[in-house]
Order: C-alpha cells, then sequence, then structure tokens
C-alpha cells in the first residue's frame, strides 16, 4: 500500500512535469507541440553523452542539457513552427516531423540499445518497510519544487503576467507593449526544459532508447485532455490520477497493461465531458 | 388561427447569469415580429433556445403543433425554423452558389436539379445573381449578408429568424436589405423574427415588437406603442443617452 | 465539359500507364515496387476522402489500416478461411472500428480528433504485443496465403480496386457528400441550422475512409503474407499524411500520384541504409514549408488550363 503511494507519487511527478509543459505551450501559444516529448527523449541523452561521452561531472551534464534543450525548443518554435501557425494542421505535422527527425538522430548516433543515464542518487532508501530508489525521491522532489517555482513565477513576477496576458489574447498583449513574439519563445524554453528536467530526472530509472518520445505524449495528451487544456492546476490534478491509476493497474493486473489505461481515461473524459475538469479556456 | 410558434415561460440561466427570464410569446403565421432589447438582453440567447443550439431550463416551445425540447438544432431547423447569425459565417472555401446549395441540403433530401434552380433563384433574388462562382471569401460584407439570407432561404423555413442583419451596413445597403425582407416576407408569406439594434429601420419592417431587458419582457406591442412605452425608454436611455444617441444617428 | 473530358483522358492515360508499365520493363521487383505505391495510394485516398474534405485531419489512419490487415491474417491463418473473404471482413471490421472510435472523437476540434486518433493507433499497437500469445507479438501473423498467384496478376487486382476506390471517393466528392463535407469543414453550427445532421455525416466519411483504409490493409496483408505491429505505426499515418500533401489535399486523385512518387522516393533512397528514415523526415518538413498546396493536383490543374486555352 505504501509502495503503490511512494510510486504512484513518482510517476505522477514525471507526468506532472511532461504535462505542465505541455500545457504551457497550448496554453499560451495554441501549440499542440507534438515534438514536446522529444525534449524529454533529448534531456536524457543529454545528460548520458555529457556524462560517459565528455565525462562531465552529472550536476554539469544535467544543466547543459536542460539549457541545450531549451535552446532547441526555441529553434524548432522560432524556425519551424512560427512559420506554419496559420494552420494547426501544419504545426502539428511539422512537430511530429520533428520528432520523427530527432529520433531518427538519436538512433543514427546513439543505437537502438537502451542507454544508462547516471542517477544522482544511487542509494536505495527504506520508507515504512518500503525500498525506493533515492533518485525516484529526487524526481519526485525536484518535480514538485520545479513546478511550484514555475507557478510562483507564472503568478507573481512581470514576465509571469505578461504570459497570462498572452496567452488570454496576444494581439491585445501586443498592443499593450508586450512583444508576444518573443513571450512564445520564452514559454516554449520553459516548457522544453521542464520536459528535459524530467528526463534527466526520470532517465536512470526508466526506458532511454530513441523512440522514447512517443509514450509521453500519447500521455501527456491525456492527462491535458482530462486535466483541461491550458489548465496548469488540471494537468497537475489529472497527472496525478494518471500516475496512481497506472501505478494501481501496475500492481494489481501488470505492468504491460498501465498505457491502456491513458487511453481509456482520454476516452471516457472524451465521451463525458469533452472540456476536462477545469474546463479549455481556464488559462491558469 | 393557431400561432405558428409559442413559447410559454423560457428560462435559462448560466451559472449565476439569469440570461432569459420566464419567456412568453405567440407569433401569428405571416407576421413580422421585432425583438428590442439593449445589449446582452438575451435576444440572441433567445435564438439560440429556439433553434436548439442551448437547452432550456423551463418552458416549453411549439412550433407548429409540435414541442421542440429536446431535439437537436439540425432535426429543428428541419421542421422549418431558419436562422441567421450575428457574425456572417459563410462557408469558406466554396462559392457562392454552394454555400446557397448547402443551405438546402438540409431539408430537401438529397440535392439534384431542382435544389440547383432553387439556389439560383434565390441568389437572383437577392441580388448576387452575376457573383455565383465566386469565392465567398472575396463578397463585400453587404453581400455576404444577402447570402446569408438566401442560404436561410434555401431550406425554405416557415420561420426565419434574423439576428441583426443590419449590423456593419451603410444606410444604402440597410435600405436595400430591408427591402429584400419586405419582398421575400411578401411573396411568400413568410413569417419573420428581426433583432435589431439600427430602429429606424427596424420599426417600419416590423408588425409587432417585443422588448426584452435583462432576460425578462418588458414591453409587448406595435411599434408606435414600444417607442412610447417608459419601460423601454428607461432600459434604453436609462442606459446612458450615449447609447440612444448613437442608435438615433445609426438609424 | 471540356474540362471534364481533360479528366476523363487523364485518368484513362495514367490506368493505361501504370498497366503497361510492368509489361514493358518487366521484372518482380518494378512490380513489388507498383503493388505497394498502389495500396499506398488506396489508403492515401481513403484519407484524404475524410480528412481533406472535412479538414478533420487524422494522425491514426494506421490504425485501421492495421485492423484490416490483422483480420485478413487472422481469418485467413487461425480461422483458415479463403483469402478472398478477407476484404469484405477487413473492410466491416475497420468500419466498426471507426464507429466505436468515431463517436466519442469526432465531436473534437481539429487538434484534439488527430491526437485522440494518434493515440488509439499507438495504443492498439501496444495492445498486438501484450496480447502476444494471440496476435504473435512483434512477430505478427505469419503464412498468409497469397490472394493471387501471378505477382502480375495481384498486381492488376490491387490497381483495379485503387481504380475503383478513387472513381467512387471522386464521385462521393463531387457530390452533395462532398458539398456537406466540406461544409462541415466551413462552420459546423451553421451546417446544423441548415438541417444537416452534421454528426452523421462525419462518422459516415470517417467509416467510409477506413472501410477502403482497412480493404488496402487486407490486400497488403495478402501480399506481403505477413503482418506485424509496425503496421500501427505512426510513421505509416504520417507517411501517408504527406503523401496526400504532395499530391493535393481535397483532390482525391492527387493523393494516388503522392502516394506513387514518395514509394518511388523510399525506394531510391533505399541505397543509404539507416539514414533513410532520416532523409524521409527532413524531406517531410521540406515539403510542409514548401509545398503546401501539394504537386500533383495543382499541376493537373495548370495543364488543364494550359489545354483548355484556344490555340
Amino acid at each position: 500500500m505504501l509502495e503503490i503511494l511512494i510510486h504512484g507519487a513518482v510517476s505522477s511527478a514525471i507526468y506532472a512535469m511532461l504535462a505542465v509543459g505541455f500545457t504551457l505551450i497550448f496554453g499560451v501559444a495554441r501549440i499542440l507541440n507534438l515534438a514536446h516529448g522529444t525534449f524529454y527523449a533529448l534531456g536524457a541523452y543529454g545528460a548520458y553523452f555529457f556524462t560517459a561521452h565528455l565525462k562531465l561531472p552529472l550536476p554539469v551534464a544535467a544543466l547543459l542539457a536542460i539549457a541545450m534543450v531549451a535552446l532547441f525548443g526555441v529553434f524548432v518554435e522560432k524556425v519551424l513552427v512560427r512559420p506554419m501557425r496559420r494552420s494547426q494542421l501544419a504545426v502539428l505535422m511539422i512537430t511530429l516531423a520533428v520528432a520523427l527527425v530527432v529520433e531518427q538522430a538519436l538512433f543514427l548516433t546513439f543505437g537502438s540499445e537502451y542507454r544508462n543515464v547516471p542517477a544522482f542518487v544511487e542509494t536505495k532508501f527504506t520508507i515504512g518497510g518500503v525500498d525506493v530508489g533515492g533518485q525516484r525521491l529526487l524526481a519526485l522532489g525536484a518535480s514538485v519544487t520545479l513546478i511550484a517555482l514555475l507557478w510562483i513565477f507564472i503568478q507573481r513576477t512581470r514576465l509571469g503576467s505578461a504570459i497570462l496576458a498572452v496567452s488570454q489574447d496576444p494581439e491585445a498583449a501586443n498592443y499593450m507593449g508586450i512583444p508576444s513574439d518573443r513571450i512564445f519563445s520564452i514559454v516554449m524554453a520553459l516548457s522544453a526544459a521542464l520536459a528535459a528536467a524530467a528526463g534527466v530526472l526520470a532517465g536512470p530509472f526508466l526506458t532511454v532508447q530513441p523512440t522514447m518520445w512517443l509514450l509521453p505524449i500519447v500521455k501527456a495528451f491525456a492527462i491535458v485532455i482530462v486535466g483541461g487544456l491550458g489548465s496548469i492546476p488540471g494537468s497537475i490534478l489529472a497527472a496525478l490520477m494518471l500516475g496512481y491509476a497506472e501505478t494501481i493497474v501496475g500492481y494489481l493486473i501488470s505492468t504491460s497493461w498501465t498505457e491502456i489505461v491513458s487511453v481509456l481515461a482520454t476516452l471516457l473524459m472524451l465521451i463525458f465531458r469533452p472540456a476536462g475538469m477545469f474546463g479549455k479556456r481556464a488559462a491558469f | 388561427m393557431s400561432a405558428l410558434i409559442e413559447v410559454s415561460g423560457l428560462s435559462k440561466h448560466f451559472g449565476g447569469l439569469q440570461a432569459v427570464k420566464d419567456v412568453s410569446f405567440a407569433i401569428e403565421p405571416g407576421e413580422i415580429v421585432g425583438i428590442l432589447g439593449p445589449n446582452g438582453a438575451g435576444k440572441t440567447t433567445l435564438y439560440n433556445l429556439l433553434t436548439g443550439f442551448i437547452p432550456y431550463d423551463s418552458g416549453s416551445v411549439v412550433f407548429k403543433g409540435r414541442d421542440l425540447r429536446g431535439l437537436a438544432p439540425y432535426r429543428i431547423a428541419g421542421l422549418g425554423i431558419s436562422r441567421t447569425f450575428q457574425l456572417c459565417r459563410p462557408f469558406v472555401g466554396m462559392t457562392v452558389f454552394e454555400n446557397v446549395v448547402v443551405g438546402g441540403l438540409g431539408t430537401s433530401g438529397g440535392g439534384g436539379s431542382e435544389l440547383d434552380a432553387h439556389a439560383h433563384a434565390l441568389l437572383r433574388q437577392v441580388g448576387l445573381g452575376g457573383k455565383e462562382q465566386l469565392a465567398v471569401e472575396t463578397l463585400s460584407y453587404g453581400d455576404q449578408r444577402r447570402l446569408e439570407i438566401a442560404r436561410a432561404l434555401a431550406a425554405k423555413p416557415a420561420l426565419l429568424l434574423l439576428d441583426e442583419p443590419f449590423a456593419g451596413l451603410g444606410s444604402g445597403e440597410i435600405a436595400d436589405l430591408s427591402a429584400l425582407i419586405r419582398s421575400v416576407h411578401a411573396e411568400q408569406g413568410l413569417t419573420v423574427m428581426l433583432i435589431e439594434h439600427k430602429l429606424r429601420e427596424f420599426m417600419r419592417l416590423v408588425d409587432r415588437v417585443i422588448a426584452l431587458d435583462f432576460g425578462e419582457m418588458i414591453a409587448e406591442g406595435s411599434p408606435e406603442e414600444i417607442v412610447r412605452h417608459p419601460a423601454v425608454i428607461e432600459a434604453y436611455i436609462g442606459r446612458g443617452d450615449a447609447e440612444a444617441e448613437e442608435q438615433t444617428h445609426a438609424a | 465539359m471540356f474540362g471534364k473530358r481533360i479528366d476523363t483522358a487523364g485518368a484513362l492515360g495514367f490506368i493505361a500507364f501504370m498497366a503497361v508499365l510492368p509489361l514493358i520493363f518487366g521484372g518482380n521487383y518494378l512490380i513489388g515496387v507498383l503493388t505497394v505505391s498502389v495500396i499506398y495510394g488506396i489508403w492515401a485516398v481513403s484519407w484524404d476522402f475524410m480528412s481533406g474534405l472535412t479538414g478533420r485531419e487524422n494522425f491514426g489512419h494506421s490504425l485501421f489500416i492495421g485492423v484490416g490487415a490483422y483480420t485478413a491474417g487472422f481469418l485467413n491463418t487461425t480461422f483458415g478461411f479463403g483469402g478472398w473473404w478477407s476484404l469484405p471482413a477487413a473492410m466491416v471490421m475497420a468500419m466498426l472500428f471507426a464507429v466505436v472510435i468515431g463517436l466519442p472523437t469526432l465531436r473534437l476540434k481539429g487538434p484534439y480528433f488527430a491526437l485522440a486518433m494518434l493515440s488509439s493507433a499507438v495504443i492498439m499497437q501496444r495492445l498486438m504485443l501484450i496480447f502476444w500469445e494471440q496476435t504473435g507479438g512483434e512477430e505478427g501473423i505469419n503464412g498468409i496465403e497469397p490472394l493471387i498467384r501471378s505477382q502480375l496478376g495481384f498486381y492488376y487486382f490491387a490497381l483495379a480496386v485503387l481504380v475503383l476506390v478513387t472513381a467512387l471517393l471522386l464521385a462521393l466528392a463531387r457530390s452533395h457528400w462532398g458539398l456537406i463535407l466540406r461544409a462541415i469543414r466551413g462552420d459546423e453550427a451553421t451546417c446544423q441550422a441548415a438541417g444537416i445532421n452534421v454528426t452523421f455525416y462525419k462518422i459516415a466519411s470517417l467509416v467510409i475512409s477506413a472501410a477502403f483504409a482497412g480493404a488496402g490493409g487486407a490486400l497488403y496483408a495478402h501480399y506481403q503474407l505477413q503482418v506485424s505491429p509496425q503496421l500501427f505505426a505512426v510513421v505509416t499515418s504520417i507517411t501517408i499524411i504527406t503523401m496526400v500533401y504532395v499530391g493535393g489535399m481535397a483532390s482525391i486523385y492527387g493523393p494516388v500520384g503522392g502516394a506513387i512518387l514518395l514509394v518511388l522516393l523510399t525506394e531510391l533512397l533505399r541505397n543509404f541504409g539507416e539514414w533513410r528514415l532520416m532523409i524521409y523526415s527532413c524531406t517531410l518538413i521540406l515539403i510542409l514549408f514548401f509545398l503546401p498546396n501539394g504537386l500533383i493536383a495543382p499541376t493537373w490543374r495548370r495543364v488543364k488550363a494550359k489545354l483548355g486555352r484556344p490555340e
């Protein structure tokens, strides 16, 4: 029981980081970024590459990986997505194409075997009789901290208010002197950084291979549908629900069934309440 | 003669806001009835309730003797109620002619040459005869309004709901459109409901006026009676002279 | 009317060309490539009919393809039915799936519908792996019987199916069905206000699209003589959408050319081995930037315009 509580929390935390980034860029720029999963993948691979090949210490490698992925995210948004914004299909297609290109690049560079991302914390802890890897606890703690920081940033800083303004009405924000284009880039960087951080933290205990971007997207989408697109609180709540649902299913039935949970949740939500728990336009 | 449409005690609230409150009226076939009210009075909401786009909380709508509760919008349209929208919504990516044909497809059971001929005739009637093959995006706003009406008429409705058809038009265009509505009404004995702010033209067109404010009916009667009705005057002028000024200027 | 005659002439010319090509150049390799391109053509045309006309992009078309293929596989191997049962059965199964998945998802706006379909395809892929005991897992189903022994014969059969499907969907698209679907793309609420049962048309078009995708899947199963979960992969769906892009969205006939072009491209890239998919994905990005209206349909329209001008 305690096992489920802890492992569910860890899963939820990782999912929350992915979903919050995904819903953030959607809420602000109306971009359904199918390449979001690749930020996660690149974070994990970056940590692997910088430590294994460049022999950098882990904390440096992690920060470097996250920074580079953030820059990559900005590049994708500015160069590839922005010209396509007239058509939502085009945006979907191009982000998906980017995902495929990244997947192939990873495959060609690193091959298809699973790679090892080093963990920050190697030791195992025992809490209430349950064995938990230290890395998992770190992932949980870090994700809660990062999301809280993001929340405070958006609610309390001027830049955060600018972001809120742009999410409501980019044109009006422009008239007020807020450069919505630059805001898009900033939000994309944040979104990518969050996903990359998830990759760095979860890489040690989740599988790292070139196609690892796909399932997170499916799950992020499920979470965001259940929580309501564009709503950060909704995403967090839904991430909790999904994380725990999957963990419970994994324990009671089998781990191979866990993916079905997300899709089932999506389908059920779509049938009964397509706007999600907190509705579509509940910005933040 | 039984009414074409009978509305009793219609109410709808959104969260804490009572958008439509206990509205009741009946419209006889062949009438042109105007719905008057300041912005936010619930006029478009009323249309949405009548046409099935929004479900109502209580009350009833009976059309041609048939209760409309629970019917999907397309079924209600199929029974003979057509509407236009406040903002023109043409089918983008299609020609003027195609737009009108689609307008009639829902009720004609499969299209064909009869519908095509009808569409041609309607376009001539609204004055878009030479523009049939144009893409709708290229039409002027006034022409788009005419297209809306042609499209609504293609469904051969018994009752036509117009939502601010004069909005965004210049005075010449308004006169033309008003004449069109009158001619269509006379020719086909169509029953028309009309929401409009442009008071002068409005008063000339309608036989009877229903005035709304805050979702409630505050008055009902002929145009002359309504203009002198204290509640109506308060609703309009009480809102600030600016708005009333603007309306008399625009009319 | 002149335009219609050019169209018919063009179509007949194309069919003749495709029929004669293997006779001139011979060789099983060419027949194989042509067969695959024809099957992709069926998939692309079926996608265009629903998604091109209504603007609801379906990112999970591979779902119906896989369902059709696996139905054929099961019917043929596990249940021992003759190959000719595959096509109708595959179509029926695909149509069932379309109804079940379409009902909750078609009410969603564009991109969400796209992602919901994508998720469905991904999950089907997972399910095939989870139930590996029944479905053969990664290996899939092997030992499917060929439908027609002769390679050339099967090619002609597939070509005939392509021609039939394209003609049928083109006719539908030009009928009032097509008008309604395009109007739905324009403004759903107004369609409702005009008395059109929008939900019915959306689901019906998805069902029709799925039926032919499934048929293509069955053909594929009897060509490859095996089916695997890879059929449900995202790559398949995206490839098909790319083919439609190249062909010209909503043209119905354009995707046929798009399919052939892209299959040819894939074959040419075979020499690049591992780099194939990478080059393919980059090409996709380039196409998205530089050919937003496609290649085939706009070119054909220009040809027609030139021919239509009096000398």
